[in-house]
């Protein structure tokens, strides 16, 4: 607790990792980008080839290594380029979500949406509302791995 | 002594030897009895010799299905002892394609669940020289003479919310079905878990899974961990750390439970053999509730045709975060 409050006192910022959908959410960041709308620095955004693609793993090892939310964005169902990735991580993703809430971390620390690539306002929009939140929370001290060095705040 | 009746054994024994003998299988996996007369372990017989072993009594809780893995390497046909869950085991491993249905022959045994020995010696309140079992009541030898209970209040964890006794496949059913039941507390301890806030949830988890050795004895026990090579043996990307700390306990349980979603047949295994008592059991609970909550009611095992339902979707499937 006394790490958290001094992270707040320094001006701790969130970290969010954002898995990207090639296709869709990807396109989407693009288009956020070339109309110059703006979004937070805190999110860092990794390319995946489809969210069919999301291996539970990636999101834990994320929280492992110091990202306090997690968000995964892909195609709208029925959108998917691959026809059925997102249909079939819908499922697995919602298993998961309510399992890593289960495990006991806030409903807001993962999250999932659908953002195509002519949704450049909702991804700015998204991507700011989910750095909200999570600065909101404070930072994520579960499932951190204690030999983990912050490289963006000094704790 | 333990035995409950020797004309089951008997029974068992003869429709099983006519098969090992006359070669229609190689081998005959079935339970023994262990150095202690509440253990029983399991059997793995070639001969007539071997088949004096066996055992068919209350403590055969011994999945037997998972060492179809390993032997089907050396033989080419086995027989197998199915109780309701091993016959489950047999599904799920089917649906994985790690086994042939023509490899195994399966003899059915409808199973009245099996005692846990630390209810027993709970119930004894001292030292326990035996038991003796009849309709539905076990008498318990202690020192100082006899003690009754009800067979019900003894039963393992894992069968005390079965609710299918009866083999879902086999080849010659051994005895009458027990029918299928109710297990109406299957998702009690879930729920009382969903109450808690996240933060209670969290240290709840932590306390209990502080314990882990990282042993993988469920992971060796359960029917649905059948991939040759496990999350937790890769060295590149090596995703589970050594480390003795609260991450990477968490790393290995909720990732070894989402592995089971829609395939976990609840056949409690990895919570019985687990050494520090680690209620696994509730993790695979979880996502057999949300899935079933979600998705539709499934129960794996129970059906080899079926589709476990992260194989397949529908496009209005609901989803667990907002779709807008």
């Amino acid at each position: 607790m006394s790490a958290a409050l001094n992270e707040t006192a320094a001006g701790w910022e969130p970290l969010i990792v954002s898995f990207c959908c090639n296709w869709c959410s990807y396109a989407g960041g693009d288009l956020a980008g070339t109309s110059r709308m703006s979004y937070p620095a805190n999110v860092k955004v990794i390319r995946v080839p489809c969210s069919g693609r999301m291996n539970p793993l990636f999101v834990l090892r994320a929280f492992q290594r110091g990202a306090d939310g997690v968000l995964v964005a892909g195609c709208h169902p029925g959108d998917c380029h691959y026809t059925s990735g997102n249909y079939q991580s819908r499922r697995r993703l919602s298993a998961f979500k309510r399992l890593v809430e289960f495990a006991g971390f806030e409903p807001e620390r993962f999250e999932v949406r659908w953002i195509s690539s002519s949704e450049g306002d909702k991804f700015a929009e998204e991507m700011t509302s989910m750095t909200e939140k999570i600065k909101a929370l404070g930072p994520n001290r579960k499932m951190r791995d204690a030999r983990w060095q912050s490289v963006t705040s000094k704790v | 002594m333990a035995e409950r009746n020797i004309e089951s054994v008997n029974k068992v024994r003869e429709a099983v030897s006519q098969d090992l003998l006359g070669g229609r299988i190689d081998l005959l996996l079935g339970w023994e009895k262990g150095h202690y007369w509440w253990q029983s372990r399991p059997l793995f017989a070639r001969s007539e010799e071997d088949l004096e072993k066996l055992a068919w009594d209350s403590f055969c809780a011994v999945n037997l299905s998972r060492y179809l893995l390993e032997e089907l390497k050396d033989h080419d046909k086995i027989g197998v002892l199915v109780k309701g869950c091993d016959a489950r085991a047999f599904n799920r491993l089917l649906q994985d394609n790690m086994v042939k249905r023509d490899q195994v022959i399966l003899y059915g045994l409808p199973c009245p669940g099996m005692l846990d020995y630390n209810r027993l010696i709970e119930k004894a309140g001292g030292a326990l020289l035996g038991i003796t079992e009849e309709n539905g009541r076990v008498i318990l030898n202690i020192e100082s003479g006899e003690q009754e209970a009800q067979r019900d209040d003894l039963l393992l964890d894992k069968c005390k919310d079965c609710r299918y006794p009866d083999p879902a496949v086999y080849d010659q059913l051994l005895f009458s079905p027990q029918g299928e039941k109710e297990g109406p507390e299957r998702f009690k301890t879930v729920e009382e878990l969903e109450e808690m806030s996240a933060e209670e949830r969290f240290g709840y988890w932590e306390k209990e899974l502080s314990r882990c050795l990282r042993c993988y004895a469920c992971r060796q026990a359960c029917p649905f961990c059948s991939c040759r090579e496990c999350f937790v043996e890769q060295e590149n990307p090596r995703w589970q750390g050594r480390a003795y700390q609260p991450s990477e306990n968490f790393m290995f349980h909720l990732v070894r439970a989402y592995h089971g979603t829609g395939r976990c047949i609840d056949c409690g295994e990895c919570e019985r053999s687990c050494p520090v008592d680690i209620p696994l059991q509730e993790l695979n609970r979880k996502l057999i509730k949300d899935i079933n909550e979600l998705y539709g009611d499934y129960e794996a095992g129970l059906d080899a045709e079926q589709e476990p339902p992260l194989l397949t979707y529908r496009p209005d499937d609901p989803a667990a975060f907002s779709e807008k």
